[in-house]
């Protein structure tokens, strides 16, 4: 019976629910796709544009960029900065994300706050705290001569150390929601399977979570190389020239050379890089898993 | 693969619980359960959801710690043995397969944890077991690219690997539709034979116990309401929880009106009296009691048939119900309204509101204790 009367009556209702269906999600989009355009992929357009077309089409600004020592150099640093940075995270958040999930009830709230507090205050509050806590009359230089462990104050301030702190500690909190999110889904299930099988706890951590979990690793350590490498506040306070990032370039060769075709190639080059690395991730594992999508 | 499953063979082991007793808080999960587990047999543990059997299951594997009672297999203690030390193999709902690893690693996976094989004898070792559960084509494949039933049969061959002497199964057909969960059921069995392993089977499908045990034993607030073979729990439950839970049934409460040696008669709730078997049941006169009556030991006439043996009450059809090969009526007796199971060709000339005579041998009439007494005999001791 309804086999019989379904092509007749679908001709009808098709064309009706279907229009009515596209114009519905696709009304809901247009704010946001306007603001994105207008605030958003304009400017980055027109920075693309500059860094070509100054004076008539060239590539010179590029040209200068590989070319220049001073900018290979502020390349260099910034990828290190942002690598090491990435390690360090990932290694201090993992645990805490592992203890995040195992852990059930009060003890996983109050790592979360304690976790996200920081989170939430300002990054250049952050930067500014670790000038008070490293300085000649920081908090640790009083508290290591006070214990007569230094006669005079260490200097910790302006070099690679301070700026690799204070960036950890900025990128941890992220890191350890990222990785918690993506440790979350991993079916702790198979973890009883394994033990019932003859793992041991470190076996089953070993031979199963772990595995499980570096997808997760993966992501996060994506979305933590991709935001150092943008940093400006925390190098600029706590870092010396010579740790100066790509971002401080970028700042200095349009605010005070007003060089902006140098200034737009430098950020189009980073954009380049950032987005390649996005787009090597995505082929693997899929971008969806950073934001609870299902795994490939 | 013979030689593999004769090594195998006799190698269940005998499992104990003694006074087993969990709690969640406020809420027992498991009150003092004791049970004998023949070495090799296949033991159901049946029961609504929340009736305790998945916290047993835990408890013997391990995951949970009892707090009162032991759990012996083959005479010892395993209450302080960690779950990986016990040598249990185990089958989950999810079935749980490790999805980075292949087939052939996550069968070999317990032959990793457990043994020192070499790589060559595992490699052999998990060839027998992907043959043993119909698998041998698909060692280098991983779990998501397999349907619901292969996975399952992975699941089985990952248990079985390492020789466990207990196997445990956690609902494990819960998520295959009926075609396949039949298909498996038989396929457990027929590796359950060749295996010999001692297999504890959880799960509130009472055809799938029926079907597959040695032995059932049913659960009710946290407590064993009953244990037996399908048979003596169908045909002679111990409780009104048990004729009630396994199979379709009538329980009509009422009064017994006589005793007489072997015989006894009941008077039920609409004056008519019906002879029962006297049973077991220590039964006087003038105390309540519970009549089960199956619905297919019922035969349904139109006119009154009445032979020797037989007791024939009179009722009216309220509502009539076609099953294939059966039809289902709702006959009114008085307040008390039965359930009768036709053949097709004797309900179908029947019709809602058509007066009808009912008729069973005595035999088939069980006394059952009045009061809703759901745990055994046990349960007056202790508390």
């Amino acid at each position: 019976m309804t086999a019989l009367a379904e092509p007749r009556a679908a001709p009808l209702l098709r064309p009706a629910l279907s229009s009515r269906g596209r114009m519905l999600p696709a009304l809901l989009l247009l704010p946001c796709l306007a603001w994105i355009t207008f605030f958003f992929l304009a400017p980055l357009v027109l920075m693309c544009w500059r860094s070509l077309a100054s004076e008539g089409f060239s590539l010179e600004p590029y040209g200068v960029l590989f070319t220049s020592p001073l900018f290979t150099k502020v390349m260099i640093t910034t990828v290190r900065t942002a690598a090491i940075t990435t390690v360090f995270a990932l290694l201090l958040a993992y645990p805490l994300a592992y203890a995040l999930t195992v852990s059930g009830g009060k003890v996983r709230a109050l790592i979360l706050v304690f976790t996200l507090i920081p989170y939430w205050v300002d990054i250049i509050v952050r930067s500014f705290s670790w000038l008070i806590l490293l300085g000649d009359n920081g908090m640790v230089n009083k508290a290591l001569m006070a214990l007569g462990i230094v006669s005079a104050p260490l200097q910790m301030l302006y070099n690679p150390f301070s700026v690799l702190l204070a960036m950890v500690q900025i990128l941890l909190p992220l890191t350890t929601v990222t990785l918690f999110g993506a440790m979350l889904r991993i079916d702790r299930t198979l973890i009883t399977a394994a033990k019932i099988h003859g793992a041991s706890e470190w076996h089953a951590f070993r031979t199963v979570f772990f595995p499980l979990s570096l997808p997760g690793v993966y992501g996060a350590g994506l979305l933590v190389f991709v935001l150092a490498l943008g940093f400006y506040v925390t190098p600029a306070l706590l870092g010396s020239p010579r740790e100066t990032m790509i971002a401080q370039t970028i700042m200095v060769e349009a605010s005070q050379l007003l060089d902006w075709p140098q200034a737009s190639a430098a950020g189009a080059v980073l954009l380049i890089i950032t987005t390649s690395i996005a787009a090597i991730y995505n082929r693997y594992f899929s971008l969806d898993r950073l934001w609870g999508g299902s795994d490939k | 693969m013979t030689e593999f499953a004769a090594a195998a063979m006799a190698s269940g082991a005998q499992l104990r619980l003694r006074q087993l007793t969990k709690a969640f808080g406020a809420s027992q999960a498991v009150d003092r359960i004791s049970l004998d587990v023949p070495a090799g047999a296949f033991v159901s543990l049946l029961g609504p959801s929340g009736s305790g059997k998945t916290t047993t299951l835990n408890l013997i594997a391990g995951f949970l710690t009892p707090d009162a009672g032991d759990i012996l297999l083959d005479e010892r203690s395993i209450a302080d043995v960690p779950p990986h030390k016990r040598n249990i193999g185990m089958v989950f709902q999810s079935y749980s397969l490790f999805p980075h690893m292949t087939v052939a690693e996550n069968v070999g996976f317990p032959l990793r944890m457990r043994t020192r094989l070499s790589r060559q004898a595992a490699r052999q070792r998990i060839d027998e077991m992907l043959a043993l559960v119909q698998l041998g084509h698909l060692g280098t494949r991983y779990p998501r690219q397999l349907s619901g039933g292969q996975q399952q049969r992975v699941a089985m061959a990952r248990a079985l690997v390492s020789h466990p002497r207990l196997l445990l199964m956690d609902e494990p057909l819960g998520a295959l539709d009926k075609k396949l969960r039949e298909q498996m059921q038989v396929e457990i069995k027929r590796i359950h034979r060749s295996v010999g392993t001692t297999v504890i089977y959880v799960t509130h499908d009472q055809t799938e116990a029926l079907t597959m045990s040695d032995l059932v034993v049913v659960m009710h607030q946290a407590r064993v309401s009953q244990v037996g073979t399908p048979r003596v729990l169908y045909e002679a439950p111990a409780n009104l929880f048990v004729a009630d839970f396994l199979g379709d049934s009538n329980l009509l409460t009422a009064t017994i009106a006589h005793v007489s040696g072997d015989e006894l008669a009941v008077e039920i709730g609409n004056g008519e009296k019906i002879r029962a078997a006297r049973g077991t049941s220590a039964a006087a006169q003038g105390s309540r009691t519970v009549v089960l009556i199956r619905p297919e030991d019922i035969s349904l006439t139109a006119t009154d048939e009445r032979t020797a043996g037989q007791d024939v009450v009179a009722g009216t059809i309220k509502d009539i119900s076609y099953h294939g090969d059966t039809f289902k009526l709702d006959v009114a007796l008085g307040a008390d309204m039965l359930k009768v199971k036709v053949p097709r060709e004797r309900g179908a000339g029947m019709e809602r509101g058509q007066k009808v005579f009912l008729t069973w041998n005595s035999s088939v009439v069980r006394l059952l204790p009045a009061a809703d007494r759901t745990s055994d005999a046990s349960g007056e001791d202790a508390r």
